[in-house]
């Protein structure tokens, strides 16, 4: 329970921040603060039951099925860097209330921060693999949010980009590698992974899963070659700095790389990767932090080698090494968090941070000065500082390496050319801001910094001499429960500053003068402030942004040829792909004709499909050039259709077809007008020839579907029936459906919910054809009246007035005929409404030959003379076939019957003969009434384009882009 | 008659794709509309070829399913018409709608660069 | 209460429709009844979706024994009438379909339900036809209602005009009708054939199969399926949807969410019907594969967000039918849980995309609307008598606190669901996904699972650059760009959506509960078949 409390105390504190007002930077400190603090004495109290040795557990069940749960573990281990955290957490808060402008919206700085330590004591306290990889993704998003705290700084944002993607990169490749871990112990839970270390190390997948944890591990804690993303994120306010690279983000991963030793480490893979990269790392930052102009930027490449030294002992698989790499995490962490406040001071009060101007400030700042010079000391190793002993440790596990073969002699003598460099860029670093001349060309004059601020420093500093001076009574207790909490019993070691004359200690001394050496004769010789030698050339986070750069230039390339914005591409690629699937199991499957009797053939039939095909076929050719032409070969092809239903017993379909055919040629005919007028254009040979190979494609293209279509089809056409379910509609028509037609039964009753989904479709699509020509506006030079309308001046149809009785002009005589004919059309109309039930015919025939009788009207009567005398409006005409549909469906309701159940009654009707006027026929009048409505409606919407006036040009395609 | 009946289908089928894959909007307006009489004819005849059984129910009594053709085809090429229908007619007005807004009636709102 | 529970099931079609075809008789002036009405509408929905979710668990046996729901429309039994089944799964995208058009609907009454277009009966019916397609048991009618969500699509595509608008919308329609015949084809030939269109029926008669009949039997299901993968977006037959999606208005695009997972729905469907099949998930795998990769790249191309979030639907649409091709039963469910979070992911970030874009300048494809002179006969054929009288208030709204910190959130929370980061589910949903496919394999996960783990992963980090890059020039750009002025309205969905996910989250146990039964029914597609057969209709002496 308390472990819970400890994680999620600052989320909650964190989200409480993010709703205080930006300038109550007072309260934000303070809840942070407290909140820091309650967490330490949190951790703090559960000393005694640590120090026992015993493992606290707080369990509590998320989603099982995905081996989720939510698992703090606290062991002595995880205590430390609770309290480490935490402490830290306290100190960098202090810190911060006091660097921060006052102009800031400091309550986001705190909000964030808490999130970050909630989300760190997470990662350390996890005692569940997924659980600490969510929370190893959370520090990771939270530390972007914090080094981008100044977002309108440019630097600010590229770093913060940089280790975003770098850090949950990592992140990933850890999951991955947990998953793998999971896969072969079957289990998240941490004490299962731990306990498993020689099945995992067996595992014929371990080398994958130790890949890809150090991938995790590597970007995290900054290790090459991924080292680049921490000199980048020092754009990040100061006290981040202090607390993300010393104690907390950069530390994750060392902390995983001890967390995961019992389970991963003693393999030779294991020394080189680990081993290696942290050599590199040392040896890399060591020498680059030598030649840093920024004060933050000698601390972050101290920090990169520091971390390389920590890593490299974790990798040389002996206990001894862990305890101490253990022990210099802490004291890395306090000397490096005091440096970091220091530079932040020096930079607050003098307002740069720049080796070149700065100088000789132990006059201004004396205090400052003292304390950075102390920590300094601690980084370079000096004795009587805690980084003495841990560096000593450090030497003496690197000799243990050098076990005769010369290879492994490499690792002291890395281990003695880093020390080295540690010391001179201490010295250097000291040297250069402290000492020497008071620089004059300071951007501000320095004032003293306020007490307070120093307070978090000074602490740390005070950690660093009592460590380094009583090892044994102050940390020694601690260090024993970590290292012991991950290695069982621990290995024989004594704290103390003196071990007599050992080659360690001849290490360090080496060290120690030749650093002071270097540096003196680098400041002798001018050359302390040239780049980094060699280093310099290559610039990794240069290259990181290269790649990027590249990454995203070659995918928009990529992009083009993956995804073609033009639409024949995407049709023949559909044609083609249906083409294949189709083919396919026929290929595997065999196909062949089947044994059914074949009909004899009639030769009218063959004559009607010639004409039928040479329509086809003459418009598939003449439709580029001569449309009218085109449009009208298909009509003949329709025909055909038409009669071929008739032909095979399907009256409705061929009665349906050609009322269709008529409507949609009338459409067409209408839209015609507003194609451009199409010449042929000779475009340049190479086009041509171009145009030449696409077509034969196409061509061919075409002739395999043809083929293929006729084959499939051929191939069930000569197979036996097996239309039972068909049977039983035949069978039951009359008796259940209580119709003749059982086609028509089949629509408005056996499947009737078809065609309610058809009509709806109808609807939806005259509301759409409503909506979009509303606010057509033809292109300018298909404006002018047509030649057809031109004969004499004026065309008088179009500019008849509302008012008159009849459209004047030379269309008045068809024009009576056709309103002669209105009130028959709508009585044949509603014939077929009624007799469908029993006869070809139905709703919908009837409502496009209503329709049909409807646009007659348009053509000889005008556009504006007609609509000003239509009373009802289509659109409510559709909603009112749709609602009369829906209705005759829920009448079966009220007899408890599922929907669009028939409900009947009988009688005779003088004209029609014996109706059967049911729900029904309710049912098939929606259909009517919304047909009539539709159709009408996108005639008008085409017909009276014509009233339109042309507007300016919209934008070309080329303006608004793809 | 049922292979004349395939190669029309696959005539119809064929000159159909050869327009849709063409780039004049107006082209590709025909052969969906060739596409659609083939699908209804492939349809169509899924219920076999029948001549002079039209499903009509004629007389009273018990009915031998026989005597008549499969129904349940025709439904299905009705709804097709029914939507084909629709649909055409949109995507007319989408291509008169098109060709006013760019001033071309190719498919891709611009003239090929050459 | 008895009778509605009865019809429940043919409810979340006809609601819907009532509501739009009561739609076109409110006159545009009254817009307060035509909001109320369709929110009305859409509520009515969800609660019936959450009663469906619970009468198809475990919890709500008594009911339907099977936990299938069987509704014989017209009264005809299966196979001769048409049946809408509900099991868990078309429970549970019915639920995601009015959540999802809920919270759009509230999104799209804030400014973007203009006049002149009957924005909201098409958007009614586009729910008519999801829902269809989610509940029907027959194939022809699946076909009817892909019709039906298509052409309310078409509408929803075009709104607005301009000529990017108004071409890809073509290219959409063109690309669908061909998907369509396609379909037809596919379904006639598979009666042709089996001599059935019911589903569960089909079952029974597919197995029957054998030799030449069977090969014209796949023939036709393949071609089926070409047309399924159209709508759910596969390389290489997607090229249509970015295009269509990213020009499409905000509101749009939250609800077009859904249409990819109907052919996905179906594929899984009639696949688990037809039962298992190797080459299928064959080229579930590598075509989702491809969905996947070609779908990172080109989100790490994208230089728009509403083009980035439209290749992301992309990407998931890859992840989710190449997870299918693994043929691991055991990651149904982690499918399924995965599938929700992102449709709830993509619908929120089109409608944030809808408000972010309006940092930027207005949008030059917008033609102007046109203003008819009063009583112009030209609109009385439309039944517009005066010019439609509508003053758009959609700018001087009330300017919310913090507009840009709120937008920045929710960007933020987007950007987790998209790459698959905590806090938010789409962790939970993409770890379970990784995990089930290289866990639940006895000898091994195949090489396809690790392939498929790495592309996931990698598809995450690309999305996460790409979101990285857009985010900090659309929030953190040097040039003040002025604050959009935001709605409640507007802003209340997106971070209902955003907190739905979160304890999508954090409820992960229950859900995962309820989605591994669901992908457990799914692999026992006997009991479907079961149910359907023996649904026997009511007394038929009621009959004439």
């Amino acid at each position: 329970m308390m472990l819970g409390l400890i994680v999620a105390l600052p989320f909650i504190a964190g989200l409480f921040a993010a709703f205080l007002s930006s300038s109550s930077r007072n309260v934000a400190a303070w809840l942070a603060g407290s909140v820091a603090l309650a967490s330490t004495l949190l951790a703090a109290s559960l000393y005694p039951t640590i120090a026992a040795g015993e493992v606290v557990h707080f369990v509590a069940s998320w989603a099982p099925q995905y081996g989720l749960e939510f698992n703090l573990r606290m062991d002595g281990f995880a205590w430390m860097f609770t309290m480490l955290v935490s402490g830290m957490g306290v100190l960098v808060v202090l810190y911060a209330r006091y660097y921060m402008a006052a102009a800031d919206p400091v309550p986001r700085f705190f909000a964030f921060l808490l999130a970050f330590m909630g989300s760190m004591l997470g990662v350390v306290l996890s005692g569940h693999l997924i659980q600490l990889v969510i929370f190893w993704e959370l520090t990771s998003l939270s530390s972007f949010m914090l080094i981008a705290y100044w977002y309108h700084r440019e630097d600010a944002r590229r770093g913060a980009r940089m280790s975003l993607i770098v850090t949950v990169g990592g992140g990933f490749a850890l999951l991955l590698g947990v998953l793998v871990l999971g896969r072969i112990t079957g289990s998240y839970d941490l004490d299962t992974v731990l306990s498993a270390g020689d099945t995992i190390r067996s595992h014929p997948q371990y080398s994958l899963a130790l890949v890809l944890v150090l991938l995790g591990v590597f970007t995290k804690s900054a290790q090459f070659p991924f080292h680049f993303w921490l000199p980048q994120a020092m754009a990040a306010p100061t006290p981040v700095s202090a607390y993300l690279h010393s104690a907390t983000m950069v530390k994750a991963g060392v902390f995983l790389l001890v967390r995961l030793w019992p389970a991963l480490s003693g393999t030779q893979l294991w020394f080189w990767l680990v081993c290696g990269a942290g050599a590199v790392t040392l040896l890399l930052g060591a020498i680059s932090a030598t030649f840093q102009r920024d004060m933050k930027g000698v601390l972050a490449y101290s920090t990169i080698s520091h971390l390389g030294l920590i890593t490299m002992l974790l990798g040389m698989n002996s206990p001894l090494a862990l305890v101490a790499a253990v022990f210099h995490i802490m004291n890395h962490a306090t000397f490096k968090a005091s440096l970091f406040m220091g530079a932040g001071i020096v930079d607050h009060e003098t307002g740069t941070r720049d080796l070149r101007l700065l100088g000789g400030l132990r006059h201004l700042l004396p205090i400052t000065a003292l304390v950075a010079t102390v920590a300094a000391g601690a980084m370079a190793g000096v004795p009587l500082l805690n980084g003495f002993l841990s560096k000593e440790m450090f030497f003496s596990e690197s000799l243990q390496l050098a076990s005769g073969s010369d290879l492994s002699l490499a690792f002291p003598v890395i281990a003695t050319i880093a020390g080295v460099f540690s010391v001179a860029y201490s010295v250097r670093f000291i040297h250069r801001v402290f000492f020497g001349p008071v620089s004059q060309n300071l951007p501000r004059a320095p004032r003293k910094p306020n007490r307070k601020m120093l307070v978090p420093s000074i602490v740390l500093v005070l950690a660093c001499l009592l460590v380094g001076i009583f090892p044994e009574r102050t940390v020694g207790p601690i260090l024993a429960i970590a290292a012991g909490s991950i290695l069982g019993e621990l290995p024989a070691y004594q704290l103390k500053l003196w071990h007599g004359f050992t080659t360690p200690l001849l290490m360090s001394f080496v060290a120690l003068g030749g650093g002071i050496a270097f540096y003196a004769w680098l400041h002798h010789r001018r050359r302390s402030m040239m780049a980094t030698p060699l280093l310099s050339r290559i610039d990794a986070s240069r290259i990181f942004d290269l790649m990027n750069v590249i990454a995203i230039r070659g995918a928009g390339r990529l992009t083009q040829s993956l995804f073609s914005w033009r639409l024949q591409p995407q049709l023949l690629l559909i044609v083609v792909t249906a083409l294949a699937a189709g083919l396919l199991p026929l290929v595997i499957g065999g196909w062949s004709a089947g044994g059914a009797p074949a009909t004899a053939l009639d030769p009218l039939f063959l004559l009607l499909w010639l004409v039928g095909c040479a329509g086809a076929l003459g418009a598939a050719a003449n439709t580029k050039y001569h449309r009218f032409a085109a449009l009208i070969m298909v009509g003949v092809a329709g025909l055909a259709t038409v009669l071929t239903f008739a032909w095979f017993s399907a009256p409705d379909l061929a009665l349906t077809q050609l009322v269709v055919e008529t409507v949609t040629l009338i459409l067409i005919l209408l839209g015609l007008r507003w194609l451009p007028r199409r010449l042929e254009s000779a475009g340049s040979r190479r086009a041509i020839y171009w145009a030449r190979i696409r077509r034969s494609r196409d061509f061919a293209i075409a002739v395999f579907v043809g083929a293929a279509v006729a084959a499939v089809a051929y191939a069930v056409l000569t197979r036996p029936t097996n239309g039972e379910v068909g049977d039983f509609y035949v069978r039951n028509s009359l008796e259940l459906g209580g119709g003749r037609n059982v086609v028509n039964v089949i629509l408005v009753d056996f499947r009737g919910f078809d065609t309610l989904g058809e009509i709806t479709v109808v609807g939806i699509v005259a509301m759409i054809v409503y909506a979009l020509l509303r606010r057509f506006r033809p292109a300018p030079e298909s404006i002018e009246v047509p030649r057809a309308q031109r004969h004499d001046g004026e065309f008088r149809s179009e500019v008849s007035s509302p008012d008159e009785p009849l459209p004047s002009g030379d269309v008045r005589m068809p024009a009576v005929l056709v309103r002669l004919l209105l009130p028959f059309a709508a009585l044949v109309s509603i014939y077929f409404l009624l007799r469908g039930h029993h006869a070809p015919g139905g709703g919908f025939v009837g409502g496009l030959v209503m329709a049909t009788s409807l646009i007659a009207q348009f053509m000889v009567g005008g556009t504006i003379w007609v609509e000003s005398r239509l009373k009802v409006y289509p659109l409510t005409l559709v909603g009112a076939g749709l609602l009369c549909a829906a209705l005759a469906g829920m009448l079966a309701w009220w007899s408890g019957l599922p929907f669009l159940t028939a409900r009947v009654i009988d009688f005779r009707l003088p004209l029609a003969g014996d109706v059967h006027l049911s729900s029904v026929l309710l049912f098939d009048l929606g259909v009517y009434l919304l047909v009539i409505g539709a159709t009408v409606l996108m005639l008008i919407a085409l017909a009276h384009q014509s009233m339109r006036s042309p507007r300016r040009l919209l934008s070309p395609l080329e303006q608004e882009g793809r | 008659m049922e292979i004349v009946y395939a190669v029309v289908i696959g005539i119809l089928a064929g000159s159909g794709v050869w327009l849709i894959l063409r780039p004049r909007t107006f082209q590709v307006l025909l052969g969906l509309m060739l596409l659609s009489y083939a699908v209804n004819l492939f349809i169509f005849g899924m219920g076999r070829l029948v001549l002079h059984k039209a499903p009509v129910i004629a007389g009273s009594g018990p009915v031998d399913p026989a005597m008549y053709a499969d129904p349940v085809p025709q439904a299905l090429v009705l709804t097709a018409i029914v939507i084909g229908f629709a649909t055409t007619a949109l995507f007319l007005v989408v291509l008169i709608a098109l060709r006013g807004l760019t001033g071309t009636d190719h498919v891709d709102g611009q003239e090929p660069a050459e | 209460m008895n009778a509605i529970l009865q019809h429940l099931v043919v409810l979340p079609i006809i609601v819907p429709l009532l509501c739009a075809a009561g739609m076109l008789f409110l006159p545009e002036r009254r817009r307060a009844a035509r909001v109320t009405l369709v929110l009305a509408s859409a509520f009515i929905q969800l609660l019936i979706a959450i009663a469906l979710l619970y009468l198809t668990s475990d919890a709500a046996r008594f009911i339907w024994p099977e936990g299938v729901g069987v509704y014989a429309i017209g009264n005809w039994d299966a196979p001769y009438g048409i049946v809408l089944v509900v099991d868990r799964l078309s429970a549970v995208m019915l639920t995601l379909v009015a959540i999802v058009g809920f919270t759009t609907l509230i999104y799209a009454v804030a400014r973007w339900d203009r006049p002149g277009q009957p924005f909201h009966s098409v958007f009614q019916l586009i729910m008519m036809g999801l829902n269809g397609a989610f509940l029907t048991g027959d194939l022809f009618n699946l076909f009817v209602f892909f019709e039906v969500l298509l052409a309310a699509s078409y509408g929803l595509v075009l709104r607005g005009a301009g000529a990017v608008r108004t071409r890809n919308g073509m290219h959409y329609i063109a690309v669908n009708l061909v998907a369509s015949l396609l379909f037809l084809i596919g379904v006639a030939l598979i009666y042709g054939i089996a001599g059935t269109l019911n589903m569960a029926d089909l079952a029974g008669r597919a197995a029957t199969l054998s030799g030449e009949d069977r090969a014209l039997f796949d023939a036709g299901v393949a071609i089926l399926g070409v047309a399924f993968l159209v709508k759910a977006g596969s390389w290489p037959l997607n090229f249509w949807l970015p295009g269509a999606y990213s020009i499409a208005h905000a509101p749009v695009g939250a609800i077009f969410a859904l249409m990819t997972k109907v052919g996905l729905y179906s594929i899984l469907r009639v696949g688990t019907i037809l039962g298992e099949d190797e080459t299928l998930a064959a080229a579930l795998l590598y075509l989702g594969l491809a969905t996947l990769i070609t779908g990172t790249i080109a989100i790490l191309a994208a230089k728009h967000l509403a083009r980035l979030v439209s290749f992301s639907v992309l990407v998931s649409m890859g992840i989710l039918l190449a997870a299918f091709g693994l043929r691991i039963e055991a990651l149904t469910g982690a499918i399924i849980f995965y599938m929700i979070v992102s449709v709830l992911t993509t619908s929120t970030f089109f409608m944030l995309t809808g408000m972010t874009d309006r940092t930027r300048i207005a949008d030059p494809m917008v033609m102007p609307e046109d203003n008819p002179t009063a009583g112009s006969p030209v609109y009385m054929g439309y039944g517009v008598r005066q010019p439609s009288v509508y003053h758009d208030d959609g700018e001087v709204g009330i300017a919310i606190p913090a507009v840009m910190a709120f937008l920045g959130l929710m960007f933020v929370c987007c950007t987790l669901l998209v790459v698959g980061l905590p806090p938010m589910p789409g962790f939970v949903a993409k770890f379970a996904l990784l995990s089930g496919a290289l866990r639940e394999v006895p000898d091994g996960p195949a090489a396809a699972s690790w392939m498929f783990s790495a592309t996931v992963l990698l598809s995450g980090l690309a999305s996460l650059i790409a979101l990285s890059r857009i985010g900090m020039r659309l929030f953190w750009s040097v040039a003040a760009r002025e604050t959009p002025r935001l709605r409640i309205l507007e802003a209340a969905p997106v971070a209902a959506l955003v907190v739905l996910c979160l304890t999508l989250g954090v409820a992960a146990g229950p859900v995962a509960r309820y989605l591994d039964a669901t992908a457990r029914s799914l692999h026992q597609p006997d009991t479907y078949v079961r149910a359907v057969l023996a649904a026997r209709s009511h007394d038929h002496e009621e009959r004439p």
